[in-house]
């Protein structure tokens, strides 16, 4: 009788950004945002056929910049 | 045989007289059940109205983003991460950016249209000649007997003759819509439920700020806040209150077209809630003087002015 350790193949899935990938990608979004909320500032909510809140998209976009912040102190903090 | 009453029997006329009231009244009535269930289909067509594409544009876009995101950890492709992580993004968005109510501004213009037209047609009706007069409530706060409870609402006296003659605080606590001494109707003002969403803005009861606030903060929630016209100027001149609209949502209803009367006299909903902002800071009753109004309905003028009791 053989006593062994059976071995599996593992297919290990994982989310192929890091977080400075995604850090990147929040700059780009807060930038667009705040241009854009800055822009529609003097515009009413309703654009033609669309209808957006603007103030809630000024939120959004000031959220996405505080998140920014937030990951370069990171980077800041923990270089590696 | 009887010989038939003469016709200018003075109890035969009396009668005649009293009958064509309670016509009139009666009249009045139907007309008014008719056009509040005019408004109320109205009402409901603005509800089914046109529904806002975006959210439908952030379901797909929410959709489609969350797909790309599972493609990219299967794939492990950093491109479709990207992708679905902008997607995703912009679908969040524009979900969490968009209006709950939104409604188009000829709605609002046609919900409000049946209310002049029955105040045009009372006024025609009982031939009233009196200008409306915003008449300023009691401070919610303020301690009131049960019975004068009443004065706590912002009304308009419509007076029957064209003089300024004020009811008793009585006759208007007692919430009657016909009143007898002097002769008249107290309506509730078309800017009754604007008022309260201006206050409810400005974190304040107009009771409790002075003229000065008034005038600085009013152009503020009006422009900037509820958005209901796109400019807004309120200063006093020469003993009178003058207020500038451009662009406001309710211009189509001064539209020759519509013909209401009333309008230039009780004033659009906005003017209407103006004036009863004043009356309220003020204290004193108001009045709408006059209004200008450009041809292209783009800039409204109306001047008040306030009535010392």
């Amino acid at each position: 009788m053989k006593y062994g350790i059976k071995l599996w193949k593992l297919d290990l899935v994982y989310f192929p950004l890091s977080i400075w990938d995604v850090s990147v990608w929040i700059a780009f979004m807060a930038i667009i945002l705040l241009i854009t909320s800055e822009l529609l500032a003097p515009y009413s909510n309703n654009l033609g056929d669309f209808v957006i809140d603007k103030k809630r998209l000024r939120l959004a976009a000031l959220v996405l910049g505080v998140a920014f912040t937030v990951t370069v102190l990171l980077h800041i903090i923990m270089p590696t | 045989m009887v010989p038939p009453k003469p016709e200018n029997d003075p109890k035969s006329n009396e009668k005649n007289a009293k009958k064509s009231e309670q016509a009139t009244v009666e009249y009045l009535m139907i007309t008014l059940q008719n056009l509040q269930k005019e408004n109320e289909i109205l009402k409901r067509e603005a509800l089914k109205g046109k529904r806002t594409p975006s959210g439908k544009i952030g379901f797909i876009l929410l959709t489609i983003g969350v797909l790309a995101l599972a493609g990219s950890v299967i794939n492990t492709s950093t491109v479709l991460a990207f992708i679905g992580l902008g997607l995703t993004f912009w679908g969040a968005l524009f979900l969490f950016a968009r209006p709950l109510k939104f409604v188009t501004s000829t709605l609002l213009d046609s919900t409000a249209i049946s209310s002049y037209t029955t105040i045009d047609r009372m006024i025609l009706d009982l031939d009233y000649k009196g200008k409306p007069i915003y008449i300023p409530p009691y401070p919610k706060e303020a301690y009131l007997p049960e019975y004068l409870k009443g004065l706590k609402e912002m009304v308009v006296f419509i007076s029957a003759e064209d003089i300024v003659v004020m009811p008793t605080i009585e006759e208007m606590a007692k919430k009657q819509f016909f009143l007898k001494n002097p002769k008249g109707i107290c309506i509730a003002p078309p800017g009754y439920g604007l008022v309260n969403l201006l206050e409810k803005e400005l974190k304040a009861e107009f009771t409790q700020i002075s003229l000065d606030q008034l005038y600085s903060s009013l152009p503020t929630v009006i422009v900037n806040n509820l958005e209901l016209a796109r400019e807004f100027e309120i200063n006093p001149e020469n003993n009178l209150i003058r207020v500038k609209i451009v662009d406001s949502v309710y211009k189509d209803l001064y539209s020759s077209e519509q013909g209401l009367k009333s309008i230039h006299s009780i004033g659009c909903p906005l003017s209407s809630a103006v004036a009863c902002a004043l009356a309220k800071t003020t204290g004193k009753m108001v009045t709408i003087v006059k209004d200008i109004v450009s041809p292209d309905l783009q800039t409204i003028e109306v001047w008040y002015k306030t009535l010392e009791a």
